[in-house]
């Protein structure tokens, strides 16, 4: 082979650098668009987005009855789409978690009500991460994050690795033991795309669910985190939720 | 053109590896993947097309029209019809067929405490009562309307 005499390399390595830096020059703009700083909401529309407000639960579990009729959610074995878990946070600061059947059928009464120093409800779904996690692992592109901000399952493309399940931190997808597929909350995406609100959202009496469109200023979710002060879980992971709580305590995980 | 024959070998390896690559990716990759992200899009319509089991609030004024307008003027006006009667889609599709849930007398004591029976864990705001002292033995809808519970 012919060799490079080292003029010639000089030339051809410094008009390769000026090339790259005359294109990096001109590059920003198009950069620029590529990582937006923006939420997403405010280029695409719709763009869905779940609020709860802790302060109104009850823990009645009308919502995850609700969720399991409209989503065909195992009822035997028990899986859940949605749940409703019970803070018992005592004054020696002890802390019980509990959700039986995700609270479906209500909660057993408190022991020793003299000694809580607070109690409350906390409803969990898919948090609707702009970063999900769930979708980063998936080896196969099964689960995926629609125009519209909702992170969906392919049923027909999933293979059952479970590896999603896993990767969720707020464990809210389970294995469909029928389908033998991975299954999670849709935000009742058919429901969304006919102009209804997701079960969960229609069967609760308290209004302390509310599904709506964030790129709409005007729409109930704006209103929500624009009147209240909101916060999502595990904001540290970087998942970007869309789903945000108003009134959540610190020891809710 | 000896010296380079080692070179050639590695070429045909790696032509024929993607080459087979294209080949099986055409015939195993589905039709939509790809057209809207890393996702088969075909899969957004199946989803989009599942059943609906809760016809939404909206349905049932229409027909309804003594129980939406006594509900809208009473405490409970904020909670949809499905919340107490259960999925009612198909009932509203054909109203003559499918019934809709009506809870019992006997069973509504339980039905309303699940709500309404006193805990700590429940919002202050919230009205409760103690479901074992509160006429224990009476319906609950002996006093109070469910579609308007004030006495």
């Amino acid at each position: 082979m012919r060799e490079l005499p080292r003029r010639d390399f000089l030339k051809l390595t410094a008009s390769a650098l000026l090339t790259a830096a005359a294109a990096a020059a001109a590059a920003p703009v198009a950069w620029a668009e590529k990582f937006y700083r923006e939420p997403p909401w405010r280029r695409k529309k719709p763009y869905w987005g779940f609020c709860v407000d802790i302060e109104k639960c009850i823990g009645c579990g009308r919502c995850v009855d609700a969720c399991k009729t409209e989503n065909d959610v195992p009822r035997e074995p028990f899986y859940v789409r949605t749940w409703v878990e019970r803070y018992i946070i005592r004054k020696d600061n002890e802390i019980k978690i509990d959700s039986p059947n995700g609270g479906m059928d209500g909660y057993p009464p408190v022991e020793n009500p003299e000694t809580v120093a607070k109690s409350f409800f906390v409803p969990k779904l898919c948090n609707l991460c702009e970063n999900s996690p769930c979708v980063q692992v998936c080896p196969v592109g099964a689960t995926f994050k629609t125009e519209d901000g909702v992170v969906l399952i392919d049923r027909k493309y999933c293979i059952g690795c479970r590896y999603c399940i896993q990767a969720c931190p707020y464990g809210t997808r389970y294995f469909h033991p029928i389908l033998q597929v991975a299954d999670k909350c849709s935000v009742c995406y058919h429901r969304l795309r006919r102009g209804k609100v997701t079960a969960c959202v229609e069967a609760c009496p308290t209004g302390a669910r509310m599904v709506g469109d964030l790129s709409d200023p005007q729409s109930n979710v704006s209103k929500f985190r624009e009147n209240n002060k909101v916060q999502t879980l595990k904001a540290n992971m970087g998942t970007e939720p869309k789903l945000v709580y108003k009134g959540l305590d610190k020891e809710v995980r | 053109m000896k010296d380079i024959e080692h070179l050639l070998r590695v070429a045909a390896i790696f032509l024929v590896a993607i080459a087979l690559f294209v080949a099986v990716r055409s015939v195993v990759k589905p039709e939509s993947y790809g057209k809207l992200g890393r996702y088969r899009a075909a899969a957004l319509d199946e989803i989009k097309a599942l059943p609906v089991r809760y016809a939404g609030q909206q349905e049932c004024g229409p027909c309804h029209k003594t129980q939406a307008r006594e509900k809208a003027g009473s405490s409970h006006r904020g909670i949809s019809c499905e919340s107490c009667h259960g999925a009612l889609a198909a009932h509203a599709a054909a109203p003559k067929t499918a019934k809709a849930l009506k809870p019992e007398e006997s069973s509504m004591r339980g039905f309303c405490l699940r709500c309404h029976e006193a805990a700590v864990s429940k919002p202050a705001k919230f009205p409760t009562v103690e479901g074992g002292k509160h006429n224990p033995d009476m319906a609950c809808s002996m006093c109070h309307k469910p579609h308007s519970p004030k006495i």
